[in-house]
């Protein structure tokens, strides 16, 4: 199988049986490609967070699958836990989870839950740690002492150290500056082309989806509106728009060109793509 | 320039803090020799890194701090002795208002225009005077339908109007918004920033936009850029966005379409340094590639 | 979920009893809790109960939601019926017995009152306190009930200040607490499972975060409120001004009225009104 994660006919209702009842995900069926990196994109109240708490069992659909590797995530209940491990999830703001003595202790949370032996709890916050940039001196600091872009990375470790299949995160970079966001988002892909793994990235922008994705899910109003690669899903300016989304700033220019009888090709939708077709246009520049 | 057009005024402004952690009573500099005039009516943007200094400097417009080197006068009464009385301190903080990052966190009332009213009625003002105030604000931010509703239920950007409207019913003369879009979605930040540009244009109030957004200081008169506790840049939005290599230097970068064009003009191709907005920069991209194509 | 429970919410309206003014509606409630405990008999209870379902009407919420506030004592209530039932002795012939069991006609009363006081009190003062008026007005009408304390240095303003905070903060900090609930379960943390010991030490990683949390709310919030030139009530007005009205003062007659028929009816001698009138209002009517 290529997908991951299949999503296939879910539902989820909040309130369930109550006056506030309120369809959050109608009908939603989706796949996830494996040693990938696919990007989740809509407004807030598109059903993106919903749907992330769904793929690790958090919420359980009213009606519809969800499969990991071909087996349903609840074909057992009891054992749900399990799927945890296997879809890492990283919660918005995930500074808010540490809560350890130290930062060592605080990434290896998981590790103990597990129930490893000490060894292997050790060797995965090492290697969880070292994936984030957070060096062996800061190991045995309180998290609370921390900046807050470290703080952050802490907190993904912690899910890292799980070594799960697939990693969910839902805005890792939300609130930082463009440099912590390179840090953090330009590290991800490591996870797929040295771990083997998978990443679902939740995003409001669009210029992240262009740099680190290689797959788009749109949404809006709890469906999927459009699914696809970054260059399929960016040429749909219809969906876009529906979902209220625009463009990256880059690929507008590009367009803007377009409409003057400019006809650039290459990847559109960076500031280097551009630049690249540019000067690939005008045949021209020193190397 | 008549010296009463100068609102906010810091001298050599700097404030260093004693290290509570590991390193226990180091004396730690958080913002050191910042000169800067801000005139009244001006849209003001500080652009910074986390960590640049660029709140301290917020908590300083607002005498949560008191410096500890400089000078700091607003509105022509210096501030910056940390001798104050608690009715100047009051009246300073009736001029200066505050708009923060956390909407959750400086909302107090749980009932919309209750919130609103908190400031006004700090201030003393008659009861007609308030609900006056409060309408008014209300309607601005566009928030008058949610007057009764509860906080807790608005979503982030209309949480972060309540808060706006809030500080507007005190009628300040300047108002700072500390990195207040960080944590709103794409919707949430436009209608902010559309409100901080009507609060300037149509009220005339003097906005400070305190942020690491850089399409957000470029809708700004004028940009003042802070790394290391020190202001690096200073000028228009198309002065400080032409220095693409100095803000990438401090972990910055400039907006995209800016982009496109110092990456061009690395390749040793002349571009125009001035373009700003994607119009222009679509409008230099037309000239050049026309120009090379006639030369070919 | 945490959120789902009605006991203690306000419901949004504009029914008369949602118009009181909430320092009378505090004084009613005193009035209705000494009705409720100088009811000791039979009439008493009717003309309790009648007035409790007549407020109930007039405050237009649905009796549904109100019983619904009730649910979670339900147990409590049963159980303490149940004790009062067999446990009270009595004189003369009992009514069943079964070896040491023994049922009193006087048992089955003092069961069927306390339940019926429980209930009345829940939802009488709910009706007229919580679900009718804002946890702001609730607080704006203790400080204006205490503030003659202020005089002998009771910080009364401090006082409400930090309840209506505390009332703001409540549904934040409970939509925290999922959050993290949620973050600590995807890191494979168990909250349900394992004996008392392990429970509590599960709950560790749950409430550091809300306690760092909550302190860093409280200090951006103190900053907030400073920066909106709070200084305590020190010349401080405020937007809304309560003021009582007609429909206050006739409540309040109303109420006075009902607790003295109450204490007039109860000491009449029991059996004016028989125990059988109360057993057929009870079986048949109901």
């Amino acid at each position: 199988m290529s997908n991951i994660i299949e999503v296939t006919g879910v539902t989820y209702l909040y309130s369930r049986g109550t006056p506030f009842e309120r369809r959050a995900l109608d009908d939603v069926s989706v796949g996830f490609r494996r040693g990938k990196i696919t990007g989740l994109i809509g407004h807030t109240g598109s059903g993106k967070s919903t749907l992330v708490s769904l793929l690790n069992g958090l919420y359980k659909p009213a009606s519809g699958t969800v499969l990991l590797d071909g087996k349903d995530i609840w074909e057992s209940p009891k054992e749900i836990s399990k799927i945890r491990y296997r879809v890492g999830l990283v919660m918005q703001y995930p500074e808010y989870q540490l809560f350890d003595e130290t930062v060592r202790a605080d990434i290896g949370f998981a590790p103990r839950n597990l129930g490893l032996s000490k060894e292997e709890i050790e060797e995965r916050t090492l290697r969880a740690a070292s994936f984030v940039g957070i060096g062996e001196d800061l190991l045995d600091k309180s998290p609370f002492e921390l900046s807050g872009g470290q703080k952050r990375r802490v907190a993904i470790a912690g899910v890292i150290a799980m070594q799960p299949d697939v990693l969910v995160l839902d805005e890792p970079a939300a609130g930082l500056d463009p440099r912590g966001r390179r840090e953090i988002l330009g590290g991800l892909s490591k996870y797929v082309t040295e771990g083997g793994g998978s990443i679902i990235l939740v995003s409001h922008s669009m210029e992240d989806m262009a740099h680190y994705c290689d797959d788009v899910v749109v949404m809006g109003g709890g469906r999927v509106i459009k699914t696809g690669s970054v260059a399929e899903v960016f040429s749909d300016k219809d969906a876009l728009h529906s979902a209220g989304l625009d463009v990256p700033a880059s690929l507008r220019i590009a367009e803007g060109l377009r409409e003057r009888g400019i006809n650039l090709s290459g990847e559109l939708y960076t500031p280097e793509g551009v630049a690249e077709a540019v000067i690939k246009y005008i045949g021209g520049g020193r190397k | 320039m008549m010296k009463n057009d100068i609102i906010i005024r810091a001298e050599g402004l700097g404030y260093t803090y004693l290290d509570e952690g590991e390193r226990r009573g180091d004396e730690i500099p958080a913002l050191s020799g910042v000169t800067l005039s801000v005139r009244r009516g001006e849209y003001l943007a500080v652009l910074g890194h986390n960590g640049s200094g660029k709140s301290t400097l917020a908590k300083l417009l607002n005498l949560i701090l008191t410096p500890t080197e400089g000078k700091l006068y607003i509105d022509g009464v210096d501030v910056s002795s940390g001798e104050l009385s608690e009715d100047e301190v009051f009246s300073i903080r009736k001029k200066v208002g505050m708009v923060f990052q956390n909407p959750d966190n400086q909302l107090v009332a749980t009932v919309v225009e209750e919130d609103v009213a908190f400031g006004p009625e700090n201030l003393g003002l008659p009861r007609e005077e308030i609900r006056a105030r409060v309408d008014g604000a209300l309607s601005l931010v566009g928030m008058t339908e949610y007057a009764r509703h509860a906080p807790h239920k608005l979503s982030g950007g209309q949480k972060q109007r309540v808060a706006i409207a809030g500080i507007i019913a005190m009628r300040p003369e300047v108002i700072i918004f500390d990195e207040s879009t960080a944590m709103l979605d794409p919707l949430g930040r436009r209608d902010l920033l559309d409100i901080m540009d009507r609060l300037c244009r149509d009220e005339g109030i003097t906005v400070i936009n305190i942020t690491h957004y850089m399409d957000e200081a470029a809708l700004a008169d004028r940009v003042i850029v802070i790394n290391d506790g020190e202001t690096v840049l200073d000028g228009t939005p198309k002065e400080v966005f032409s220095e693409v290599d100095r803000l990438h230097a401090i972990g910055l970068e400039a907006p995209q379409g800016r982009e496109i064009l110092h990456l061009i003009g690395g390749r040793g191709i002349k571009v125009d340094k001035a373009a700003l907005t994607e119009e222009e920069c679509i409008a230099v991209l037309y000239e050049l590639i026309s120009r090379g194509n006639i030369n070919e | 979920m945490i959120s789902d429970i009605t006991l203690g919410q306000f419901f949004p309206g504009s029914s008369v009893i949602h118009k009181l003014d909430p320092r009378m509606k505090l004084i009613l409630s005193v009035l209705f809790i000494a009705m409720v405990f100088v009811a000791n008999n039979t009439a008493a209870f009717i003309l309790l109960t009648v007035f409790t379902v007549v407020l109930v009407l007039l405050s237009k919420i649905s009796l549904a939601t109100v019983l619904r506030g009730v649910k979670p004592i339900i147990l409590i209530l049963v159980f303490t019926a149940f004790l009062n039932v067999f446990l009270t002795g009595g004189e003369g012939e009992p009514l069943w017995s079964f070896y040491f069991l023994k049922i009193y006609e006087i048992g089955i009363y003092r069961a069927v009152f306390m339940a019926l006081r429980v209930i009345i009190l829940i939802v009488g003062t709910s009706i007229l306190l919580t679900y009718t008026t804002s946890p702001i007005a609730l607080t704006d009408g203790i400080e204006a009930l205490l503030s003659p304390l202020k005089r002998i240095g009771v910080p009364v303003h401090s006082f409400a200040m930090m309840m209506s905070i505390a009332l703001r903060f409540i549904p934040t900090l409970v939509e925290e607490t999922d959050k993290i609930m949620n973050a600590q379960k995807s890191r494979g943390a168990d909250f349900s499972s394992g004996g008392l010991v392990k429970r509590a030490k599960a709950l560790i990683p749950l409430l550091v975060p809300l306690f760092v949390s909550a302190f860093k709310r409280a200090d951006e919030l103190a900053v907030a409120m400073e920066c909106r030139c709070y200084r305590g009530d020190k010349n401080r007005t405020k937007l809304v001004k309560l003021t009582y009205r007609a429909r206050d003062f006739l409540t309040l007659i109303v109420f006075v009225l009902a607790l003295v028929g109450i204490i007039l009816e109860c000491n009449i001698p029991s059996g004016a009104l028989g125990t059988g009138a109360f057993l057929e209002f009870l079986f048949y009517r109901v």
